[in-house]
C-alpha cells in the first residue's frame, strides 16, 4: 500500500480553508461518534464473531486511525490531500477485515454490520469537505464497493447504504463549494467596501487641495493670458477630468442585477461636456446602463469630430415614472435636412443609424433635432417596462 | 456697490476670489475659513451676497446656508463649489441658496452671477437644473398634500437650462420674454425652497423641536 505522492499544495485558498473549518470539525465529530456505535455492535457480537480477538484489535486500531485524523484534520494546515486518500485506503482495510472476523453466515446475513459498521461515513464526509460533491461522491461510491466485495453479493439493502452514502458525500459536497464560494464573495465583498472607503478618503484629500489649486491656476492663467493661458488650459484639463474622477463612485452592479447610470454619465465630463443628472440613483440593468453609455460616448465622440472646434456638449439624464431618458445636445454647426445627403457621404449618418439602431435594440426611441447653425440634438427615451 | 462675503476654507482661494471682486468693482466686507465664523460674521456685516463654498472641513456649508438665509432674508447665498458633490449642492439650494456656480467658472462669468444675485435672480448651471429637475421628480413619486409640482411650461425652461441653453437661447425658442423664462426658474427654486421649510417645520413639531416642550 502507498500512499499518492504528497501532493501537498493547498488547493482552495486560505480564506477557503478557514471557511470549511467547521464542516472539518463536524467530520471528525461524526467519527467519533460512530466510533462510539462500532464498539457497541462489536460488544453485542463478541462471542458470535469467528475471531472475536481480531475483532477487538481491529477496533483497537480504529481507535488509534481517529485519534491519528482528529490530529491531521483539526488544524487547518495539516489537510493534506494524499492523507485524506490514505485516510480512504485505510477505512477500505478495516471494511476487508471483516472477511476475518465475521463467520460466513454473519457476512451473508446484512442484518450484521461490518466491524467498522457506520464509522466510514466519516470519510465520505472528508472527501466531500475537501473536494466538494463530486469528490464526495466519489468516496461514497468507493465505499459502496467494497461493501459488496466483502459481502460477495448485491441486494437491496447493500444497494441502499450504497445510495445513501454517495448522497452523503453529493449533499455535504455541496455545501461544502458553496460555504467556500461565499467566503470568497465575503472576502471580494469587504475588499470592495475598504477600496470604496479609501477611494472616498482619496476624494476628499484632493478636493481639498490640488483641486482648489488647479482651479486657481486656470483661473488666473487665463486672466494673465500669453502663455499662461495655455498653462491654465492644461490645468483646466486636469482639474476637469479630476474632479469627474473623484466625485464619482466606482459603477458597481447590485445584486439584483441592476447599476446606477450616475456615476457612469458623470465620468463623462471633460472641458467641453457637461453632464447633469438627478442627486438619486437611476437604475437600470447593468448590461443596458452599459450600451447607454456607449451610445452617449458615440454621440459625444460624434460631437467632437464634427460639430466644429468650438462646439461644447451638454448631457441630461432624467428619472421618469416609466421612462428614463438621455439627451445629448451640442451648440456647434448642425445641419440641414437637405445636407442628410452629403452627411451620408461624410460618413455623419452612419454615425446617426448606428445611435438609433442601439437604442432601438434596447427597446427604446432616439430622435434628432438637428439645423445648421443650431446644433444638433439627441433624445433617447428608454422605457422601463421593457429594459427592466 | 454690491456688498459680498467670501466663504471658503482655502485661504489661497478665498483671498483670490476677493481680490478678483475688489478688482470689479465690489464691496468684499468680509471672508469666513468655515460655517460657524461665516454665521457670525454675515450677522455682523450684513452683506448683500455671500459666496459659499460647501466643502468647509468639519463644518458644512449647507447649514451656515440656512442660518444666513433664514436670520437675514436681504442676504442671497451663491454656493460657489469646486464639487461634483450632486446632493451637497441640491442640499444647498433647498436650504435657500439662490444659485450655484462652479469654481472653474471664469472671472467674468463670476461677476455676472454675483450681480445677478444681488438683483434677486437664480443662477443656474445646467447641473443644477438636472439636480433640480430630478428632485421634484423624486417628491412627485411620493406625493403628499402641498407638495410642489412643477408646471410644464416650468419643466420645459428647466430641461432647456440642463441641456445648456441660456436664458436668451430659451426665450427664443417657446418665444417668451427673456424675463418670463428668468421667472420660471427661480419660481422652481422658491417652490423647493418653501417645501423644505414646511419639510422641516413640521419635523421639528413632529419630533418636539419646536422649543415648547
Amino acid at each position: 500500500m502507498t500512499p499518492p505522492a504528497p501532493t501537498a499544495k493547498p488547493r482552495p485558498g486560505r480564506e477557503a480553508d478557514h471557511s470549511t473549518t467547521p464542516l472539518w470539525r463536524a467530520a471528525v465529530l461524526l467519527r467519533v461518534l460512530t466510533l462510539v456505535f462500532a464498539a457497541a455492535v462489536v460488544f453485542a457480537y463478541r462471542h458470535e464473531y469467528a475471531r472475536p480477538a481480531l475483532a477487538w484489535a481491529v477496533l483497537g486500531a480504529m481507535t488509534a486511525w481517529t485519534v491519528v485524523i482528529a490530529l491531521c484534520y483539526l488544524p487547518e494546515h495539516r489537510r493534506w490531500l494524499w492523507f485524506t486518500v490514505l485516510d480512504l485506503v485505510v477505512c477500505c482495510g478495516f471494511m476487508a477485515s471483516s472477511r476475518l472476523v465475521l463467520t460466513h453466515d454473519q457476512l451473508t446475513v446484512t442484518g450484521v454490520p461490518l466491524v467498522p459498521t457506520v464509522w466510514v461515513t466519516g470519510v465520505v464526509a472528508v472527501g466531500a469537505v475537501r473536494g466538494g460533491l463530486l469528490a464526495g461522491a466519489g468516496f461514497g461510491i468507493v465505499l459502496g464497493l467494497v461493501n459488496f466485495a466483502v459481502r460477495g453479493y448485491v441486494d437491496t439493502d447493500l444497494s441502499r447504504d450504497m445510495v445513501l452514502l454517495t448522497g452523503v458525500g453529493f449533499v455535504l459536497g455541496m455545501a461544502a463549494t458553496s460555504a467556500r464560494v461565499s467566503a470568497q464573495r465575503l472576502a471580494l465583498a469587504l475588499r470592495a467596501e475598504a477600496a470604496t472607503a479609501e477611494r472616498e478618503r482619496l476624494a476628499r484629500s484632493i478636493h481639498d487641495s490640488v483641486l482648489q489649486v488647479l482651479a486657481r491656476v486656470r483661473k488666473r492663467g487665463m486672466e494673465v493670458g500669453g502663455e499662461a493661458a495655455e498653462l491654465a488650459r492644461l490645468a483646466g484639463e486636469q482639474e476637469i477630468a479630476l474632479r469627474a474622477l473623484v466625485s464619482t463612485a466606482p459603477g458597481e452592479t447590485s445584486s439584483d442585477g441592476t447599476a446606477d447610470l450616475v456615476p457612469r454619465l458623470i465620468v463623462l465630463t471633460t472641458e467641453r461636456v457637461q453632464v447633469s443628472a438627478p442627486s438619486t440613483p437611476v437604475l437600470l440593468p447593468d448590461a443596458v446602463g452599459r450600451e447607454v453609455v456607449a451610445v452617449v460616448s458615440e454621440a459625444l465622440t460624434n460631437v467632437a469630430k464634427h460639430a466644429g472646434p468650438d462646439a461644447k456638449a451638454w448631457v441630461l439624464l432624467e428619472d421618469l415614472p416609466d421612462e428614463v431618458v438621455v439627451s445629448v445636445r451640442d451648440d456647434g454647426l448642425g445641419m440641414a435636412p437637405a445636407r442628410l445627403d452629403d452627411a451620408a457621404a461624410e460618413g455623419r449618418m452612419g454615425v446617426a443609424k448606428s445611435i438609433r439602431g442601439r437604442i432601438g435594440e434596447l427597446g427604446g426611441t432616439a430622435t434628432v433635432t438637428t439645423a445648421p447653425g443650431a446644433g444638433t440634438e439627441w433624445e433617447f427615451h428608454l422605457p422601463k417596462g421593457r429594459t427592466r | 456697490m454690491i456688498s459680498v462675503m467670501v466663504v471658503d476654507d482655502h485661504p489661497m482661494w478665498r483671498d483670490g476670489v476677493a481680490r478678483d471682486l475688489t478688482e470689479r468693482g465690489f464691496e468684499v466686507r468680509a471672508t469666513a475659513p468655515d460655517g460657524e465664523a461665516a454665521v457670525r460674521i454675515a450677522r455682523a456685516v450684513q452683506p448683500e451676497v455671500v459666496l459659499m463654498d460647501l466643502n468647509l472641513g468639519a463644518t458644512s456649508g449647507v447649514d451656515a446656508t440656512r442660518a444666513i438665509t433664514g436670520e437675514l432674508p436681504a442676504t442671497k447665498v451663491l454656493v460657489l463649489s469646486a464639487s461634483g458633490e450632486h446632493e451637497d449642492v441640491l442640499e444647498a439650494v433647498k436650504a435657500g441658496a439662490s444659485g450655484y456656480l462652479l469654481k472653474s467658472a471664469s472671472a467674468d462669468e463670476l461677476v455676472d452671477a454675483v450681480q445677478r444675485t444681488a438683483n434677486g435672480q437664480a443662477v443656474f448651471t445646467p447641473g443644477l437644473a438636472g439636480l433640480v429637475l430630478g428632485e421634484y421628480r423624486r417628491i412627485a413619486a411620493a406625493p403628499e398634500a402641498g407638495t410642489p409640482q412643477l408646471t410644464e411650461r416650468e419643466t420645459e425652461v428647466l430641461r432647456l437650462v440642463a441641456k445648456g441653453m441660456t436664458a436668451r437661447q430659451i426665450a427664443d425658442r417657446l418665444v417668451l420674454s427673456h424675463r418670463t423664462v428668468e421667472n420660471h426658474v427661480q419660481s422652481t427654486l422658491r417652490k423647493l425652497q418653501l417645501h423644505n421649510r414646511v419639510e422641516l417645520a413640521r419635523y421639528a413639531i413632529e419630533h418636539g423641536l419646536d422649543g415648547e416642550e
